[in-house]
């Protein structure tokens, strides 16, 4: 079990580089929760990231899961209070200006301009992910039916999640 | 600006913002569309032009259906109302995940249970490579967007750089890029 200070410590860094939306957590969870500390295997992570899909909510609660991993019920606290404090402290000061803030356009602009390496990020969490914990045809055929499922149709993913779920039963 | 002429109670916010993190599946722009909703058109707490402005500050930092609700409870009671928001909003699915976090680690050791997972897993990541399609073909426009994205996946599938590490340097150069663009194209005095 790590310290709560570290934990605090660990997550607050996280929330003041989370941009680009929920999605970045999972290159920057995995590099730091699974290769650095190894508080979690990497199957445990996707689980993790399952979890986060069936429950209302962020994609962000992905924080409390590898919080609580790290430190139980407090850890998870911990963990979902640092990751929010700095976009919950940024939005207050933006709140109290907002009147005052015309400098926007550069904002906007850079935040633009950085969304692609984002995109990056994330194909680049898919590829190391697959790589690391596929096996199987099976496993590559439910892969490819999930794409299609969330890619062209509108089924709500916590079904698809939960299909899956009894798919893998059943033939497991 | 904050001061409306008759305040809602806090314990208002908190309830509207723990119903919304409740029923609020599926994360991003739905969520967003269901405070709009609620607090635009049912409860007329915020008009529809500040909460868009909320929508934009909200891409800065976090996940931004949490911060159009730390801005939306900021603009009705100041920096209580937004902490109490954001706090009502984080509130239930925090109390989920950790309740499944729990179940999860006590019992995943259960052959039912990995079965189930293993069946999870490959479609989870196929998930995560539908985002990067979705997210790239809305994001990415021009060349250099193509080049950064295409450098960011390298430096992290074959230099294992940390995420981190890429972000700061992506943003660093983008804010460069646009500071550079403002100088060129002449900036509207304010």
């Amino acid at each position: 079990m790590a310290s709560l200070l570290t934990i605090a410590w660990i997550y607050f860094r996280i929330g003041l580089i989370f941009v680009g939306g929920g999605y970045v957590l999972i290159p920057l969870l995995n590099h730091i929760m699974v290769e650095q500390y190894k508080w979690l295997t990497l199957r445990q992570f996707l689980d993790g990231l399952a979890l986060s899909q069936l429950t209302p909510g962020p994609l962000a609660m992905l924080a409390t899961f590898t919080g609580f991993r790290a430190g139980g019920f407090l850890g998870g606290l911990i963990a979902t209070v640092f990751i929010f404090t700095p976009c919950v402290v940024l939005m207050l000061v933006i709140g109290r200006n907002y009147h005052r803030l015309k400098n926007i356009d550069i904002i906007k602009n850079t935040l633009d301009g950085l969304l692609p390496a984002v995109v990056g990020l994330v194909a680049a969490a898919a590829w190391n992910l697959g790589v690391s914990s596929l096996s199987g045809y099976k496993e590559i055929i439910i892969l490819a039916v999930g794409f299609a499922l969330f890619k062209w149709t509108k089924i709500a993913p916590m079904f698809v999640i939960l299909g899956a779920g009894i798919v893998g039963l059943l033939i497991n | 600006m904050s001061t409306t002429t008759n305040k809602v109670r806090l314990t208002e916010i908190f309830l509207t913002f723990a119903k919304i993190g409740l029923t609020g599946f599926g994360g991003g722009m739905a969520i967003v569309a269901l405070v709009e909703r609620i607090c635009v058109r049912e409860k007329n707490w915020i008009t529809s032009e500040e909460f868009l402005h909320g929508l934009a500050f909200g891409q800065i930092l976090g996940p931004f259906s949490l911060n159009v609700c730390t801005f939306t409870g900021h603009h009705l009671r100041g920096i209580r109302g937004g902490i109490t928001a954001a706090v009502g909003f984080i509130c239930p699915s925090f109390l989920l995940v950790s309740l499944l976090s729990w179940i999860y680690f006590t019992y995943h050791k259960l052959p039912q249970l990995q079965a189930a997972l293993k069946g999870t897993n490959p479609v989870i990541i196929g998930l995560i490579v539908v985002v990067a399609f979705d997210m790239g073909r809305k994001q990415i426009k021009n060349p250099t967007g193509i080049i950064m994205a295409l450098a960011a996946f390298a430096a992290s599938v074959f230099l294992n750089l940390n995420a981190a590490w890429i972000l700061l340097g992506a943003a660093l150069w983008s804010l460069c890029r646009s500071y550079y663009h403002r100088r060129l194209v002449g900036w509207p005095p304010c």
